[in-house]
């Protein structure tokens, strides 16, 4: 229509000629063209503004009287070519810059309300924005001055119309400011937060953590399926297109996932807890998916470690109750008298214990020879025997098999042998031979000041060391009985972890 | 005691030799003949898969850090019926192997006796 009527007048005439004040800004905010009465209020020449940047001319100093103002405008100017659509600047309190009858530079107090009007080609792309201005000066200062007239008319009309249009721009500033806080929040949420448009799911928005979740992929622009593929086999494009579809949200608790840092690139394994929700427009049809969430994968990966120590834990307490349950039934084999058996059944349930404290103090890393067989035979008074061998570290198995074995030799000692009497001793040697394939070679030799017996039947201790040795320590044993005590040479490998 | 055992060989694996000790005097006491106790995976896959006659076995499920799986299934080649003992009891076994008679440490002489039972065949008395 207007199209015809060009034909009939000239519509650049007719923009010239217009009381109301318009300009125009190309894309690159630059002026394009304005008409007469834009000149008018603004002072200003045509040739002064033609290609020139619109904040070139009304951009203001960050300190100026006009820095708000301007950084307004430019605001709107930006937010007009981002969506296509018109926006408004109710009032504007912009001084302009003038000059006094004596030709000094003065601010002219003025108050402005703008419309800024994308125009746009045959593809719908804005290439102009249209400025009309009016210049409301006038009303405001008859509004704030005490003095002016304020007749009923004004009041109801001018004086409503002025308090609505103030309220209007302070809620767009308000809107702005949030929307910008928003956009702030969002952008630095420790979760990752997505925008997905349309049913492709074309990734519009995407915050830093989910670039770090996307191991910095250039995503934006794209969609889901173009930009990340693999999520594809991973269940995650059908949870959108399910959320797109029915506009019910999907949720994921703990959920794998997993990207490769390169196409060929090895996959990285991660965790996450993740909210789709839908995005609906005004007519509540469904037009994206809003996607948050966060990479829990040091929460998993720390479930996954307490449940194996638990396990292991589990695995060793029950392992040391049958160890303690098979002392108490072999111990109540040879001790019929309950008094007797306690106090063999108690003197091994210590020597495990006092093995498991020495293992405790290296966190259970090991333990050395020496302070094994400390432990096993303090009791039996430090002087009465010598410890003779290097430093040897022993595996925690290692270290409590010894521990049972030398408490078996230090009670049978006691009982029957050297021990027994005042001036007996004991002597422990050790050393290492072979060093190709190491071997520990352990002599208990027993010197009794007087004759002792060897005892009629081959004990639980006895059995105990023999098993032991040659079980758990693969192992030899050899245990001979002098006139002096016991004397038992063990030789034992070093290197195979029992 | 019972001898409804008798004369049955048994083979154990087990690495910690007190808990064999254990299980060697249950077995005595149930009338069998003990094989081993075998203490590492190794020598309990030469037993298993050998030729020596063999009724039953009670396994130990972790010999040493190692899974005793592959005598399991040595035996199972053989159809020698076993018994796992754990100290997880039979959830802590892989799915493959749950419904098999098992004992979780630690373990009393009927539940041995009752799980081999069970192995065998037999009927409870």
């Amino acid at each position: 229509m207007l199209k015809t009527l060009a034909k009939t007048i000239d519509l650049v005439a007719a923009f010239d000629a217009s009381p109301n004040p318009y300009m125009l800004l190309d894309r690159d905010l630059r002026f394009a063209g304005m008409n007469q009465a834009y000149l008018d209020v603004t002072l200003r020449r045509r040739e002064e503004l033609i290609g020139v940047h619109v904040m070139d001319v009304f951009g203001a100093a960050p300190q100026g009287p006009s820095h708000d103002a301007s950084q307004r405008l430019e605001t709107s100017f930006k937010k007009v070519l981002e969506t296509g659509e018109a926006d408004h600047l109710a009032l504007l309190h912009y001084p302009i810059r003038t000059r006094s009858p004596h030709g000094e530079a003065v601010f002219d107090d003025r108050y402005w309300s703008c419309t800024h009007t994308p125009i746009k080609n045959d593809h719908d792309e804005v290439t102009h924005i249209l400025q009309h201005t009016s210049d409301v000066t006038e009303l405001v200062k008859a509004r704030t001055s005490d003095e002016a007239p304020r007749d009923a008319l004004e009041q109801m009309l001018g004086g409503g119309v002025f308090r609505r249009a103030m309220e209007v721009e302070a809620d767009n500033q308000r809107l702005e400011a949030e929307r910008r806080q928003l956009s702030d929040v969002l952008l630095n949420a420790p979760g990752f937060v997505a925008v997905l448009n349309g049913p492709d799911h074309v990734i519009q928005f995407c915050n830093e953590a989910c670039y770090r979740l996307v191991n910095h992929r250039d995503i934006l622009g794209q969609t889901v399926k173009q930009a990340l593929p693999e999520l594809g086999e991973q269940g995650h494009l059908d949870f959108l297109n399910d959320v797109y579809e029915t506009g019910e949200p999907v949720m994921g608790r703990q959920r794998a996932f997993s990207l490769q840092h390169s196409p060929d690139g090895p996959a990285d394994n991660r965790y996450i807890d993740f909210a789709y929700q839908p995005i609906r427009d005004e007519n509540a049809r469904v037009i994206g998916v809003f996607v948050q969430g966060h990479d829990v994968t040091d929460v998993v990966m720390a479930a996954e470690r307490q449940k194996l120590m638990i396990d292991e834990l589990n695995h060793r307490v029950k392992n040391t109750l049958a160890t303690v349950q098979s002392i108490a039934m072999q111990t109540a084999r040879t001790h019929q008298d309950p008094r007797s058996f306690a106090e063999a059944f108690e003197a091994r349930l210590m020597a495990l214990s006092h093995t498991h404290d020495l293992l405790t103090k290296s966190h259970w890393e090991g333990a050395d020879l020496r302070s094994v067989l400390e432990h096993e035979t303090r009791a039996h008074g430090a002087g009465r025997l010598s410890l003779n061998g290097p430093l040897v570290a022993l595996s925690p198995a290692r270290a409590l098999s010894l521990g049972m074995i030398f408490h078996e030799l230090a009670t049978n000692a006691a009982k029957y042998g050297a021990l027994a009497h005042g001036d007996g001793r004991v002597t422990v040697d050790w050393r290492v031979t072979n060093h190709s394939s190491p071997q520990l070679e352990i002599i208990w030799s027993e010197t009794a000041g007087q004759t002792v017996q060897k005892p009629e039947r081959r004990g639980f201790g006895t059995r105990l060391i023999e098993r032991n040795v040659r079980h758990d320590l693969r192992g030899a044993v050899d245990m001979s009985y002098t006139g002096h005590g016991l004397s038992a040479r063990f030789t034992l490998p070093l290197e195979t972890d029992a | 005691m019972t001898d409804i055992f008798s004369g049955r060989r048994v083979l154990i694996v087990e690495d910690e030799s007190l808990v064999a000790m254990l299980l060697e005097t249950i077995l005595a006491d149930l009338g069998c003949d003990v094989v081993g106790p075998e203490s590492n995976i190794e020598d309990g896959l030469n037993v298993a898969s050998g030729t020596a006659p063999l009724d039953a076995a009670l396994l130990d499920v972790n010999v040493a850090g190692q899974e005793i799986f592959p005598v399991a299934e040595a035996l199972k080649a053989r159809g020698v019926p076993f018994v796992f003992s754990t100290g997880y009891g039979e959830a802590g076994l892989p799915e493959h192997w749950r419904g098999n008679p098992t004992v979780q440490k630690p373990f009393t002489e009927g539940a041995i006796r009752d799980a081999l039972m069970t192995a065998l065949n037999m009927q409870r008395a």
